[in-house]
């Protein structure tokens, strides 16, 4: 053992051009770094989440503890003081408080109506192109007819069944999502079933759960990946418009939509507690979507914009 | 060529049936007696209240039920609203040329200028004027417009007052027929002085928000379009022909470039009604998108699974058209589809 050690050549001493081509991931990294605007995406996302990740320790006050003494309370620049950094809202909530917690209702709704349609238009896709016929037509048709009603309208029908709040704003922005994955897996998957690999691994007795899951799925993903990071801030801005319709999650949870709804009455007096919310919105968005331009970028070149 | 019309539309028939079923189930999970609801007396007689059922159809079995909705639908009959007592299908119709108005308007906004902002990123690509299009490009995409909409309103309509709140035209200073229900081509007719202007001046900032998103998906698209297009061989020999660049450009590559900008242009129209239901709200634009929202408030629900029914009924009607359109033009898709 101790000889075969000995024997190995530290990587240092090795010429760069002899090394190994970099992994999947150190190819990606460098492919994803070249965009400028998707690693300032990504710093931001970050950011955002670590705000939302440690709020409480992050946030100078509670979200919904209403301080009487100082309701609608301007913003530093705007004469106000440090104790209310962005100000307060119409009933004397801490603006920078509340927009804090708010990233945390925001990102959860985006995260969990991805994994969720994720998941289930992975099965639902895997499903349509493996059985084809009946299978097919049944999940093709049923993702057609979501299509076919406008996104915003299918999801205020959904939760005008369901009932307004946080969970029934997440399954209405799912179902209205879950198409998108649906199809680009099925047709992934279809155009993948046709290539020899999977003839071959059929013919070795590979069963089909395995077949679809190890062998198909993963040559389906580079476009599912870039589908689910765009699908994030899609969630976001759909949840958000929920919210300002006053469908979405229920006062006082801090949400960002919702805080613009409640904002209205103070357009002409209090500018800053309807530019925040709204502002905070578009930075999430803005950034996630320059970090998925930036995934797409490396990881599928036939898509590439630029 | 009529063969593949046939098809096209016979496709669409499953879509509809299954689209009558899903708002007809969607309606009755609601919570709510909508008896009840258009009622809202308290102490109601049982024997008032069985009436009114028996009035409704809703004391017939399920299917009975969904079977007269949808020979109802067939015939025109979209539902009775609980609120107004009208029609649902004349309301929506009244309703329906302030938002198709507004609709148009936004996506020629979208056109007109996203189509000139892609070529140019793309001639400049990599410079800072594309730089600066494109930055531009992913906050248009980005944009929360119902907050877009309430920054326009607070800075243009409140500081500036250079433009209306909302609605569509001054009704205090104008009154007149409105034939087309489209209130640029009525304000024209009406020979009153000034109401056009007064109309354009209503319809400046819905439309700028409505057309935001189409405008930046419009840039992005031609761009990439136009930067694979002027890659190709012909745009090199004709190049080297002499012409000149704006020949090039503006005709020879930009008469490909646009061929799937014009399909992502069709195909907007679905989420242009999403967001026409945003920007009526904010702009209190007496649109179908506004009359859905005032369904739902007023827990008016027929006038709801009406107004689904029907603006789902014209975005499957206007894929349809931009399908066969695409099949006129393209003999590929005719053949393949």
């Amino acid at each position: 053992m101790a000889a075969e050690m000995s024997s190995i050549v530290s990587i240092d001493e090795v010429p760069a051009t002899l090394r190994a081509p970099p992994g999947p991931f150190a190819a990606f990294w460098y492919s994803f770094r070249q965009n400028k605007g998707a690693v300032v995406g990504l710093v931001i996302v970050l950011i955002v989440v670590g705000l939302a990740v440690f709020a409480p320790l992050v946030a100078p006050h509670s979200p919904i503890e209403q301080f009487r003494d100082a309701v609608k309370a301007p913003p530093v620049w705007a004469g106000g003081n440090w104790r209310f950094a962005l100000g307060t809202d119409g009933v004397g909530r801490d603006m920078l408080s509340r927009l804090i917690y708010g990233a945390r209702v925001s990102l959860f709704i985006g995260v969990a109506v991805m994994t969720v349609s994720f998941v289930v238009g992975v099965l639902l896709g895997l499903l349509a192109a493996y059985f084809g016929s009946l299978v097919d037509i049944v999940i093709t048709r049923v993702m057609d007819l979501i299509m076919s009603v406008p996104d915003l309208v299918l999801a205020i029908l959904a939760v005008a069944i369901l009932g307004p709040s946080l969970i029934n704003t997440i399954v209405a922005v799912t179902i209205v999502y879950l198409p998108r994955y649906v199809r680009l897996v099925r047709a992934s998957a279809a155009s993948e079933m046709q290539k020899d690999y999977v003839v071959a691994a059929k013919v070795a007795g590979v069963g089909p759960i395995r077949l679809m899951l190890s062998s198909v799925l993963p040559n389906c993903l580079a476009p599912l990946v870039i589908q689910a990071a765009l699908g994030v801030s899609d969630a976001i801005l759909e949840a958000a418009a929920l919210g300002f319709l006053g469908l979405g999650a229920q006062p006082p949870t801090p949400e960002w939509g919702s805080m613009l709804a409640d904002s209205r009455e103070f357009i002409r007096s209090d500018p800053w507690i309807v530019t925040l919310p709204g502002l905070a919105i578009l930075i999430t968005v803005v950034a996630i979507n320059l970090m998925g331009d930036g995934l797409r970028d490396a990881l599928d070149p036939k898509m590439r914009t630029s | 060529m009529i063969g593949f019309f046939l098809r096209r539309i016979v496709l669409t028939i499953p879509t509809f049936i299954a689209l009558t079923f899903l708002t007809f189930v969607a309606i009755r999970l609601v919570p709510g007696d909508p008896v009840e609801a258009r009622v809202g007396e308290h102490g109601i007689t049982p024997e008032r209240l069985a009436l009114l059922r028996h009035q409704l159809g809703l004391d017939q079995p399920v299917w009975k039920q969904f079977l007269d909705y949808g020979w109802g639908l067939l015939h025109g009959n979209f539902g009775t609203s609980l609120s107004t007592s009208g029609s649902v299908l004349t309301e929506f119709m009244t309703l329906f040329p302030a938002t198709v108005e507004l609709s148009l308007v936004a996506m020629a906004l979208a056109i007109l200028i996203g189509i000139p902002t892609g070529v140019i990123a793309a001639v400049k690509r990599g410079s800072w004027t594309d730089q600066i299009l494109m930055s531009l490009s992913v906050t248009g995409y980005s944009m929360p417009i119902f907050w877009w909409g309430l920054l326009l309103v607070m800075l243009f309509a409140e500081r500036l007052g250079w433009a209306p709140v909302g609605g569509r035209i001054d009704l205090i200073r104008f009154d007149y027929d409105t034939p087309t229900g489209f209130m640029l081509i009525d304000s024209l007719l009406s020979d009153e002085p000034g109401a056009f202007l007064d109309a354009v001046r209503h319809l400046v900032l819905p439309a700028i928000v409505l057309g935001t998103i189409p405008l930046a998906v419009v840039a992005r698209m031609t761009r990439s379009s136009m930067l694979e297009v002027l890659n190709e061989d012909y745009v090199r020999t004709a190049r080297a022909k002499g012409l000149s660049p704006f020949r090039v450009i503006g005709i020879h590559a930009l008469r490909n470039a646009l061929i799937p900008v014009t399909t992502v242009i069709g195909l907007m129209t679905g989420s242009l009604l999403a967001g026409a239901v945003l920007t009526e709200t904010i702009f209190s634009w007496p649109g179908v998108g506004h009359y859905l929202i005032d369904g739902i408030s007023r827990r008016d629900y027929p006038a709801l699974q009406g107004g689904i029914m029907l603006i789902s009924v014209v975005v499957i009607f206007v894929n349809l058209l931009v399908d066969v359109t695409y099949g006129a033009i393209n003999p590929r898709i005719r053949h393949g589809g």
